[in-house]
């Protein structure tokens, strides 16, 4: 238990009314405890059913935990409570992305970007959904050329500019895996198929974000410098990340890919991720 | 008298550009033992290198990927590797230089030492 969850806890224990849930939720999602979040929001919200910070982090729980309606009812209580609130335009947006809603998703993208002009996703996420804003929506993104989908969502027709497929190219092996993250651990760009059918790239992002927060953390105190790359080997995958805009890019391959292939493939999906961000093209 | 890491600890910093190497509690961060060079600040490195270990190790499982084998943080200034098992980390800093393929093989080889 990081020293944070720990105070935040102890002191919510002292005053189950006290607001600090929506830290300690929040906390324990970024680390991936989700069920345990999601217990704290739950009770929070009790309390505190006019806190719009409480509604958004079950939302963001919700989001994480693949229940998206769930999800989508706690932004939208969010905005009854805080009109233009930033985050749940923000998280509006993506869940709108995630179905191909993409004139739901610009008008959030744009409300969120007005709240706050500074998130660099947004920007991108925002040029992404109007790249040709005088196409019309099913001219907008082309059929891409068969194969070009095969790690992106089963089920979902492809799109040419569609931010799943950004690393397609890239990949070219329907078992490698690149997600391009904001600072939040949101997954702006690229896709992981589950087994099953389904995105697991919410609940991966969500989970590897925090990584790069505690390679911060440590890189302040050790005198290395900024870190530049992370790679690591679990036992179904290798793993690489690299900073990327104002969040993170992560690679997986299945461990029997060389570790210095999956640098190679970070390194260029990496090219491919500034280029979108800077361009959205 | 020597701890039962020293022999892998000694095999480990003798790599050219390897500045220290620890074996560390992951749960705790502290040092168990510790073979380092001359101003390397252990106990902060440990604390700091067992922490990030920690994060990645449990961030692999909850994604779906599994135990972690082997751990690399390139940084401008120089590289941090960790290898763990058992509750134990071998955690090595390394200058940029240094040859991460020759030291990830006899950091994994190490981790036999923990089985």
């Amino acid at each position: 238990m990081t020293d944070d969850i720990r105070a935040l806890s102890e002191a919510l224990a002292m005053d189950p009314a006290s607001t600090v849930f929506v830290q300690l939720g929040e906390l324990l999602r970024q680390r991936g405890d989700l069920d345990l979040a999601y217990r704290v929001g739950t009770r929070g919200l009790d309390r505190h059913p006019q806190r719009a910070d409480a509604h958004d982090l079950m939302a963001r729980v919700a989001s994480d935990r693949g229940d998206m309606e769930r999800a989508k009812a706690e932004w939208e209580a969010v905005l009854v409570l805080s009109p233009g609130h930033a985050a749940a335009h923000k998280g509006l947006g993506f869940l709108c992305f995630r179905i191909g809603d993409w004139e739901s998703a610009g008008k959030h993208f744009e409300r969120a970007l007005a709240a706050d002009p500074s998130d660099a996703s947004l920007a991108a996420a925002l040029r992404a959904v109007r790249i040709e804003p005088g196409a019309a929506p099913s001219t907008r993104f082309a059929t891409p050329p068969a194969g070009e989908m095969r790690s992106a969502v089963p089920g979902v027709a492809p799109r040419r500019a569609d931010p799943r497929t950004l690393f397609a190219e890239v990949l070219g092996d329907s078992a490698r895996t690149a997600l391009l993250l904001d600072s939040e651990g949101y997954v702006v760009a690229g896709a992981h198929a589950a087994d099953g059918g389904g995105d697991r790239g919410a609940l991966i992002g969500a989970q590897l974000s925090g990584v790069s927060e505690e390679a911060d953390r440590a890189m302040r105190h050790l005198g290395l410098g900024r870190w530049r790359q992370i790679v690591f080997e679990a036992e179904s995958a290798s793993v690489a990340m690299a900073p990327a805009g104002n969040g993170v890019l992560l690679v997986a391959a299945p461990r029997t890919a060389p570790l210095g292939l999956v640098r190679r493939i970070l390194e260029q999906a990496l090219v491919r991720a500034r280029q979108w961000l800077e361009r959205g093209t | 008298m020597t701890s039962p890491f020293a022999g892998l600890l000694f095999t480990l910093v003798r790599h050219r550009g390897v500045k220290g190497c620890m074996v560390v509690d992951e749960r705790d961060g502290v040092i168990v033992d510790a073979n380092l060079q001359l101003g390397v600040d252990g106990s902060a490195m440990a604390a700091l290198a067992a922490s990030v270990y920690r994060k990645a190790r449990r961030a692999a499982v909850a994604a779906g990927f599994g135990e972690i084998a082997f751990f690399e943080l390139d940084a401008e200034h120089g590289r941090v590797c960790a290898a763990g098992r058992g509750g134990l980390v071998v955690v090595l800093v390394a200058e940029s230089r240094v040859n991460v393929g020759l030291v990830r093989v006899e950091m994994l080889h190490a981790l036999e030492a923990f089985a």
